[in-house]
């Protein structure tokens, strides 16, 4: 963060948090790779490999706005991927209209999406 | 046309046989509900379940009913009886008092002390404007005179404000002082503010005061056109000792009131003193009025009192001590602890209903999703007539009451390790701030929820409702999993509450032979823990079916059941932690925090209590050693080899969510057997802090020992008994292929020894192991 940028945030916290952050990314993108994609769509919750966990760990962790979140449509039948809002009271919005027939595959897309969004940052 | 939306509540919980209950129903969409009266047996729809399993009852109160759109009162405020309306001040008048705004600028206007009509602009208050400044509001119906302070309030800082008006020259002060100390405020005195302002004008406008307009401590009076009278603009923070006076105080007068001072008695109209009616048992929603009027002022949804005020001095840490350092009254435009809504529909309940669990279903349109609702309620017999009963866990049902931390907590994904699945239930939920907040969330200005209520829909105590974070049934959904077990296995069982037992105490569980916990009866008032104390040492036998129980200390008010106070304090796994001194309950002056911090570790009565929770995974229990030991073989007698628990509707494992540990060191009665322990827990199931002095790295599951699930059995004096689990998900395992599993049949051994009159196998202890029979 420039100097300049720096001064128009009145808690300071965060501006060590965001250079935190891009650390953490810079190193985080090293751990992708087809095996803990592979890993995660095997086995989405429970005790991973140290590096799908610390990729998870950091997704888990993010601030609330517009974190994903599965909707579920019809129990243990539909499922799609929103992103909440962050702010009390406003809903949350759909991403995409794709449609995952168990909760565990919409783990996975959801996943797939934080991977995208982690490459690209 | 409208999307269709039901939600009801009833006036209580627990209803027996021959009582009335109310219906409070509030709809959109529609003018009528198709109505049932449904026993409901099973609440989880996980496949490898029974699925949801209800029972329709015939009554007359189904049918068609008639249901309206209702409206809420949001935000706590102050009433004050005013019927002579002495504060319609035709007059010179001053206003004053301490306050310590949580959050002044908001972009809304945020009255403090008003006798104000927002509708039609007539009366005099001062408040917070949205810009974050101190006004003064004079208004005569047509025209409004403002006067507005130079520096901007700060927030979370003690101040002393007030207002004068001159009613012949028109000339209005007013008056804004920081009182801050080294502890009563968010910053110390090394901060180069100024938080002083003193300004003037004059007014060319008058107070006219409508009779019918009521002053109001945090909002002022409003009318809509189809609810009614209302209180909007209220405000979010503290106020301590405030007045109002029938002259025009000059500075040197107001100066000796910011120090401590009373006006001058014959100036008087009202002085609410805020530390008056402490007892060493709390103090209720009345704030007195020391003036020569007594005009009292009555709490709507629970301003929050027993909060430190602007003379706080560090030392004391509750009003036992210092009742006059507790004038702080805590207020917050979202809380609501009775939505106040008309009565829909009324029902006695049948004398030949069975005690259990039932609800109302109501659908219109589709009849699915938000146009179905279930309005749950307990029926207890009139007299008791089983030897087995169980008892809902209904103040953790409050404490977590439309909970929102899928929506609002960063903490929530590291903590269940799982993105939250949500559902149309759950976003209008968040939607709709009518349907308030439970002790997991914090209000918008960031304070913690410490009252919560079932005066109010309450869409998480709902069959089929999974809860979003853990993507399981908790809960309320949870427990009818037992339910269906002892449906399934046709025992015959009464239904009791919290609410009853905290009531009734002892007297209410006397007559049965065992009583079956919740999967997660979490929060306890002390009567409760009493009860079940006395009921075990007198000879009761309790089947502690889940984990994480008796935990938080509660509090209910004898006046006011339906609504439960908790304070969370340094230890605990918690969702908010009370300030510094706010530790000790309105309700009943009692410490908050954890039952263990107090001298009643869970281990005490349960023999286990919390030591981790995890949400990615479940796992199995392994028999061990002491479960075959002769007086205790019996409870997994038709278990095929060591393993117990390995499936359920929650992570596929009996072992899991929360879970609880023998510890000797805590309490666990020295006798007791551990039955069986999980293990091979993921590091997603962390040590729980209480147990932390030093964090260091590796208090997880797959490093950690003590992360585990222990199922314990000892005996009691007089033939009583406690099995406990130690795990929230036994209760989820029971459904498992259809009933029939070996966490189902260790719980029916437990049972069916547990209701027999007489000994219990295996016979009682003594001294030494050698002397079991």
């Amino acid at each position: 963060m420039l100097p300049e940028q720096s001064t128009e945030i009145d808690d300071k916290d965060e501006v060590y948090r965001k250079r935190y952050d891009k650390m953490q990314r810079e190193f985080l993108k090293t751990l992708i790779c087809d095996e803990i994609i592979e890993e995660h769509k095997n086995k989405p919750l429970g005790q991973h490999s140290e590096a799908l966990e610390r990729v998870l760990y950091y997704f888990r962790r993010a601030g609330m706005n517009d974190k994903y979140v599965v909707k579920c449509e019809e129990p243990f039948k539909k499922y799609k991927i929103m992103a909440l809002s962050g702010v009390r009271g406003r809903s949350p919005r759909l991403v995409e209209d794709k449609i995952y027939e168990t909760v565990q595959a919409a783990y996975h897309g959801l996943f797939l999406r934080r991977v995208q969004d982690l490459m690209e940052a | 046309m409208a999307e269709i939306k039901i939600f009801g509540y009833t006036d209580k919980l627990s209803v027996k046989q021959g009582e009335k209950i109310d219906f409070h129903v509030s709809a959109d969409g529609t003018k009528t509900a198709k109505a049932q009266l449904v026993k409901l047996i099973h609440g989880d729809e996980h496949p490898d379940g029974p699925g949801y399993i209800d029972q329709e009852i015939d009554n007359k109160i189904n049918g068609e009913w008639k249901v309206e759109k209702q409206f809420t009162q949001l935000g706590s405020f102050l009433k004050v009886k005013d019927p002579e309306n002495k504060l319609a001040i035709d007059g010179d008048f001053t206003i004053f008092g301490y306050i310590y705004p949580s959050t002044p600028k908001t972009g809304h206007h945020q009255w403090i002390f008003s006798r104000w009509d927002n509708k039609t602009n007539e009366g005099y208050g001062i408040g917070i404007n949205k810009d974050g400044y101190l006004e003064l509001v004079v208004g005569d119906g047509k025209e409004v005179d403002y006067l507005i302070s130079e520096l901007p309030i700060v927030k979370k800082i003690w101040y002393f404000v007030a207002a004068t008006f001159n009613y012949k020259t028109g000339e209005a002060t007013l008056y804004q002082e920081g009182v801050l100390t080294r502890y009563n405020s968010l910053l110390g005195k090394v901060v180069p503010y100024d938080y002083r302002s003193h300004t003037k004008t004059t007014f060319r406008f008058k107070q006219k005061n409508n009779p019918n307009t009521p002053f109001i401590v945090s909002g002022a009076e409003d009318l809509h056109e189809l609810r009614g009278r209302f209180i909007s603009g209220t405000y979010a923070g503290k106020v301590d000792r405030h007045g109002v006076c029938s002259k025009v105080l000059s500075k040197e007068d107001l100066d000796k009131i910011r120090d401590g001072d009373l006006p001058e008695n014959n100036s008087i109209v009202a002085y609410w003193d805020t530390t008056v009616g402490f007892s060493d048992n709390g103090i209720n929603n009345t704030v007195i009025d020391i003036g020569p009027n007594k005009l009292n002022s009555e709490g709507h949804n629970h301003p929050v009192r027993a909060m430190t005020g602007w003379n706080w001095n560090g030392k004391n840490d509750n009003f036992r001590l210092a009742p006059k350092e507790y004038g702080g009254i805590d207020f917050h435009p979202d809380s609501i602890t009775d939505a106040k809504w008309n009565i829909t529909n009324s029902m006695i309940i049948p004398e030949d209903l069975k005690s259990g669990i039932y609800a109302i279903r109501l659908r219109s349109g589709p009849g699915t999703g938000l146009s179905e609702e279930y309005v749950v309620f307990f029926v207890r017999p009139k007299k008791p007539n089983s030897k087995l009963c169980f008892l809902v866990p209904t103040a953790s049902y409050l404490a977590y009451a439309n909970e929102k931390l899928s929506f609002e907590a960063t903490i929530i994904q590291p903590m269940t390790g799982q993105p939250p699945t949500i559902t149309d239930i759950d976003i209008e939920q968040y939607k709709n701030p009518e349907f308030g907040l439970s002790t997991y969330d914090s209000f918008a200005d960031g304070a913690g929820v410490c009252f919560s209520s079932y005066k109010r829909p309450i869409l998480n105590m709902r069959p089929k409702y999974r809860t979003s974070g853990m993507g399981i049934t908790w809960q309320f959904p949870a427990d009818l999993s037992i339910i269906g077990w002892l449906e399934h296995n046709k025992y015959e069982y009464d239904i009791i509450t919290d609410e009853d037992l905290h009531k009734e105490g002892l007297d209410c569980v006397k007559p049965y032979n065992c009583l079956i916990t919740g999967t997660h009866n979490e929060y306890y008032s002390e009567k409760m823990l009493n009860a079940l104390e006395d009921f075990v040492s007198e000879g009761g036998r309790v089947f502690s079916s889940g984990a994480n129980s008796y935990y938080w200390v509660v509090a209910f008010s004898d006046e006011q059941p339906w609504c439960m106070e908790v304070r969370k304090l340094e230890a605990g796994m918690r969702a908010w932690a009370a300030k510094p001194g706010e530790y000790y309950m309105q309700t009943t002056g009692e410490k908050g925090g954890l039952w263990r911090t107090r001298g009643r570790p869970p281990q005490k009565f349960a023999g286990v209590g919390f030591i981790a929770e995890g949400f990615d995974t479940a796992e199995k229990y392994r028999k061990m050693p002491d479960a075959w030991h002769r007086t205790v073989s019996w409870i997994t007698e038709g278990v095929e080899g060591e393993i117990i628990g390995d499936h359920g509707l929650a992570y596929g494992g009996a072992a899991g969510v929360e879970i609880d540990r023998y510890d000797l060191s805590l309490g666990t009665p020295p006798h007791t057997k551990i039955i069986a322990s999980s293990g091979g827990h993921s590091d997603n199931y962390v040590l729980v802090t209480e147990e932390l002095l030093y964090a260091y790295a590796g208090l997880v599951g797959s490093l950690d020992y003590r992360i585990r699930a222990d199922m314990t059995y000892f005996t009691a004096p007089n033939n009583g008994a406690v099995f406990s689990t130690g795990s929230i998900a036994f209760g989820q395992s029971l459904p498992s292929n259809n009933f029939n599993n070996s966490a189902s049949t260790v719980m029916k051994n437990v049972i069916d020894a547990f209701i027999k009159d007489g000994k219990l196998p295996g016979g009682a202890w003594t001294l030494e192991e050698k002397q079991w029979k």
